[in-house]
């Protein structure tokens, strides 16, 4: 397989829907791993999967997904993989069908095609669904069939639209696995995604996307310690909770501290992370308990709060 | 990547796409326009055959119906001629007329007979009871049969039937799919946009020669059933099979240039309505275009391959016999190369439009 | 108690009849049909014709202002039923080109956005739905049919005096019931077309095409077989001579009134099973 260059390039990329803005000057590397493209709807995150699958061209800038163009589908196309939003299927099409079709269309022999496809299939717990019209199928197993077709000829990019959207528990957790595992052997899974629970334990790194334009990209922590305007928050918890909190209030960056009611735990906000760090080494030395810290605001939906707002 | 590697996905492509163009019930409108005059020249077969062998039983002399004159009454041609073999009465209706100028109105009562020589009908008109006309005819007749295939081929086949089939089959290949929200599909596949437009281009042109071909091949055949074996062998030894092939070339030529066409309009326009009138109306008009603009035209060379010119209706409306009127037909040569040429600049024009499209469901 | 006897009401006021609810959809239909450029232009259009039908009842009885055509004007100028045909047979083309355009944005896209269930899921039949969209259509079709035919029958009424009138009555009947029997055909056929195919451009030219080719097919049929029964398989043509009979003119050659009647009566029967069996609030598996 071909490893031209292993990222995801938007070099100054902008699309536009008649007068109607789809993304407006996109500057983006994305490394191989699991990247979520968090916002609200109409954001951008489909017209920018769809300007890397070649779907739709930028009017302005260039991008290249691991070095090819995504006017040259030929080249692409057999490195990519995308499971869209679009929910039909051609008529009459059988969720086997679906998936042979697609790897023949790709230059598989019929044999191997099928082959292929009933190990994609098993993948996405589809197997005995497969014989059916894809027209019958729930929204959960519609999702799972486009995704066995994206995933069928092992792309090194995987480009899902909302993949969790209609899966039931079980098979939402096997399919988070199976993002891990393509994105362990150093490929790209980019998908866009609305569960920002599911955002926080998957992704390796975020892109948060509001009206058409970049908001943020990075780790989560990464992105979390570029927002200044917010003080962090941490939970700690503690034997004597009233006495470290006054010990804690009397510091200059600490701006507010809540007592919980089982008073044994802290809410912190700081607006000096690395004082507070040093802050509660001190609590310690002089002889409180202090039994764990975590950062309660290093997650995607305090991020997406933070930089978009409530407007889901 | 080769180009015998391309080759073979435009192929892996039309195959695909042909099990769509045969077996959608999408397609069934197309397969009875293309099948119905092949029924109806069936039925007449049948008529003529059945015809011939019945109406033989009760012949009356071709003397007695020639000896019939306007003006005798029904009851004097019963006894002339005894029983027609149909004799039939309209419900009576009034007419008015302006005699020595006064209006006079009167109700008339009309009456159809019809009598069998052997070899010719005879068809008689009364108006309460008197004749008006008499007519005789052929029950069968080879030219006259070949005249209206030619009619049928030029007037149904081309303009009406290949054309709409077209318009079904090769709209549907993208803008179709579009309406459809399954375009991506295809648009996801490791192929040149030019090969998925070659491979869909492909599907779209076998089958409709196939369906329309074969359609108006099996109505040729069906034409040729009932007529004189003798006629027929004389027929086949000096023309038939050129007729043949020549009607034959001309549905495939007329399937490849409007197919290219319907083609290029649905990826360059999202309503087909709109430029399906223009086409048709442009089509129609080609036998009064300047010679130039002839040429713009797949039937001003498809209609040049027909064997035998169509029958014109003297008593059509002057609007619709210029309508009709075909062009100073082309060489067979320069017929073939123009609906190519044509057909294969619509083709380059297409090629750089689907490199373009884009999938945009919302707007449809 | 369950959770939601405590949160929940049911609607116990009045409610208005089935066939009141009929007007529900026609109320927005016309409004949104009427914004489109094309419909309202073809809407315009197709009153050109009886604004010069208007013209030519007036001449009729102003001969002295056409000197020009000499003796020749008392004969050209007639209003009888065959000036009323005439001004059918054009205004029928009207008709279908408005409903080719109008009828298809009717239905489809209710079908291709799977509206029907949300209309089903009111106290809302099928019947009633078919009826609520054919009246939006008769709505766009009656200005330029039968209204502008029985202005003209009254105008020419009106100069001709009350003797015209109880001679002639039967042309307003004829008009009138004319388009009628129209109306209800383009209406199924165009609503049977965006109900079968789903994909309103592709039911408006289908619409047009079913004209033209059923058109086609008669003549072909007529031409082979050497009849002119086939006449009675294209609906322009049957429709012609059934309004032929309403004026009490000649027939046109082929079948007679009654037998095109029955054809039409088939086409509407056979209209009328494509609706239902398209018409489900059920999304079909295909």
């Amino acid at each position: 397989m071909s490893t031209t260059t292993p990222e995801v390039e938007f070099d100054d990329v902008s699309k536009f829907y008649g007068e109607v803005l789809g993304v407006n000057r996109v500057t983006l590397r994305i490394p191989p791993g699991i990247t979520s493209l968090v916002g609200p709807n109409g954001s951008g995150k489909t017209t920018l999967m769809n300007l890397m699958a070649g779907l739709i061209h930028a009017d302005r800038g260039a991008l290249s997904v691991r070095g090819f163009s995504p006017r040259e589908p030929e080249q692409l196309m057999r490195v990519l993989g995308y499971a869209t939003q679009y929910d039909a299927a051609p008529r009459g099409t059988t969720g086997m069908d679906f998936v042979t079709t697609g790897l023949m269309l790709a230059g598989f022999p019929a044999g191997e095609a099928r082959e292929r496809a009933v190990k994609a299939l098993e993948r996405v717990r589809m197997q005995e669904a497969a014989s059916r019209k894809v027209a019958s199928y729930s929204k959960g197993m519609r999702q799972r069939i486009r995704l066995a077709q994206a995933i069928a000829h092992d792309p090194e990019v995987l480009v899902l639209d909302e993949p969790l959207n209609g899966l039931d528990p079980l098979v939402r957790a096997e399919t988070i696995a199976l993002f891990r595992e393509f994105a362990a052997m150093g490929r790209h899974v980019i998908l866009s995604s609305h569960v920002l629970q599911e955002v926080d334990i998957l992704s390796d790194q975020v892109i948060l996307i509001a009206n058409g334009m970049i908001i943020a990209e990075g780790q989560i922590r990464s992105v979390r310690e570029e927002i200044h305007e917010h003080p962090s928050q941490y939970l700690v918890r503690c034997r004597d909770a009233s006495r470290v909190a006054s010990l804690l209030f009397e510091l200059d960056h600490i701006t507010q501290v809540q007592i919980q009611d089982d008073r044994h735990g802290l809410l912190v906000m700081t607006r000096n992370r690395r004082e507070f760090s040093r802050a509660l080494t001190r609590v310690s030395l002089a002889g409180h308990l202090v039994e764990s810290v975590v950062p309660a605001d290093e997650n995607m939906g305090a991020l997406y709060e933070y930089l978009i707002g409530g407007d889901r | 990547m080769t180009n015998a590697i391309r080759m073979r996905q435009v192929w892996t492509i039309a195959r695909l796409q042909l099990t769509r163009v045969f077996f959608s019930k999408r397609s069934f409108w197309v397969y009875l326009l293309a099948l119905f005059p092949s029924v109806i020249f069936l039925g007449h077969g049948v008529e003529v055959k059945w015809k011939r062998e019945r109406w033989g039983a009760q012949k009356t002399e071709s003397g007695i119906l020639q000896s019939i004159r306007r003006g005798d009454t029904d009851g004097e041609v019963l006894q002339k001629a005894g029983m027609p073999i149909t004799d039939f009465r309209s419900g009576a209706f009034r007419r008015r007329r302006e005699i020595g100028g006064e209006n006079e109105e009167r109700e008339i009562e009309r009456r159809y007979m019809m009598f069998f020589d052997g070899t010719n009908r005879w068809d008689l008109r009364f108006e309460n009871g008197i004749l008006q006309s008499k007519r005789s005819r052929p029950l069968n007749d080879f030219d006259e049969d070949r005249q209206i295939f030619a009619g049928v081929f030029q007037y149904f086949y081309l303009r009406l039937a290949i054309f709409f089939g077209c318009l079904g089959i090769f709209m549907n290949l993208f803008r179709g799919e579009m309406m459809d929200k399954t375009l991506h599909f295809w648009f996801l596949i490791p192929a040149r946009r030019e090969v998925l437009l070659a491979g869909k281009y492909l599907a779209g042109l076998i089958a409709s020669v196939l369906i329309f071909g074969t359609g108006a091949a099996l109505s040729f055949a069906l034409m040729l059933w009932p007529q004189d074996p003798a006629q027929l062998s004389a027929f086949w030894q000096v023309e038939g099979a050129v007729h043949l092939f020549w009607y034959a070339a001309a549905a495939g030529l007329a399937c490849a240039g409007y197919g290219s066409v319907f083609l290029a309009s649905g990826l360059l326009l999202r309503n087909p309505i709109l430029p399906a009138v223009v086409i048709l109306l442009w089509e129609s008009i080609n036998g009064i275009l300047p010679t130039l603009l002839q040429k713009l035209s797949v039937l001003y060379y498809v209609q040049a391959l027909c064997p035998t010119p169509p029958p014109v209706n003297a008593n059509a409306p002057l609007l619709v016999r210029l309508l009709s009127a075909p062009a100073e037909p082309p060489a067979a040569v320069v017929s073939v190369l123009g609906v190519m040429a044509v057909t294969a600049v619509v083709l380059w024009i297409s090629s750089k439009a689907v490199r373009r499209l884009e999938i945009n469901y919302g707007v449809e | 108690m369950a959770v939601y006897r405590r949160g929940y009401q049911r609607y116990q006021g009045p409610l208005t009849g089935e066939w009141d609810r009929l007007l529900v959809l026609p109320r927005f239909a016309w409004e949104s049909l009427m914004q489109q450029r094309l419909i309202a232009i073809l809407f315009v259009l197709a009153l050109f014709w009886p604004a010069g039908c208007a013209l030519f009842i007036y001449f009729s009885h102003h001969l002295d202002l056409l000197q020009g055509f000499g003796g020749a004007a008392s004969n050209i100028f007639q209003v009888n039923g065959e000036f009323f045909f005439v001004f059918m047979n054009v205004q029928s083309f009207a008709a279908i080109v408005l409903s080719a355009f109008a009828g298809p944005s009717l239905i489809a896209p209710d079908l291709a956005n799977g509206a029907l269930p949300l209309y089903f899921s009111r106290p809302l039949t099928r019947t009633t739905y078919v009826f609520s969209r054919m009246f939006v259509l008769a709505g766009v079709l009656s200005p330029v049919t039968w209204i502008p035919g029985l202005l003209l029958f009254a105008m020419q009424s009106g100069m001709a005096g009350w003797g015209w009138f109880a001679e002639n009555y039967r042309l307003g009947l004829a008009v009138m019931g004319g388009f009628f029997l129209w109306i209800l055909l383009v209406s199924l056929i165009a609503m049977a077309c965006s109900a079968y195919v789903r994909w309103r451009v592709v039911a408006g030219a289908l619409v047009l095409g079913l004209f033209f080719i059923l058109g086609g097919a008669a003549e072909l049929a007529n031409a082979v077989l050497r009849v002119d029964w086939a006449s009675a398989l294209n609906p322009g043509r049957s429709m012609e001579q059934v309004w032929r009979a309403m004026l009490g003119l000649e027939p046109l050659p082929g079948p007679d009134a009654w037998q095109c009647a029955v054809c039409l009566g088939l086409m509407v029967a056979g209209l009328a099973v494509v609706l239902r069996r398209k018409l489900r609030p059920v999304e079909v598996v295909s």
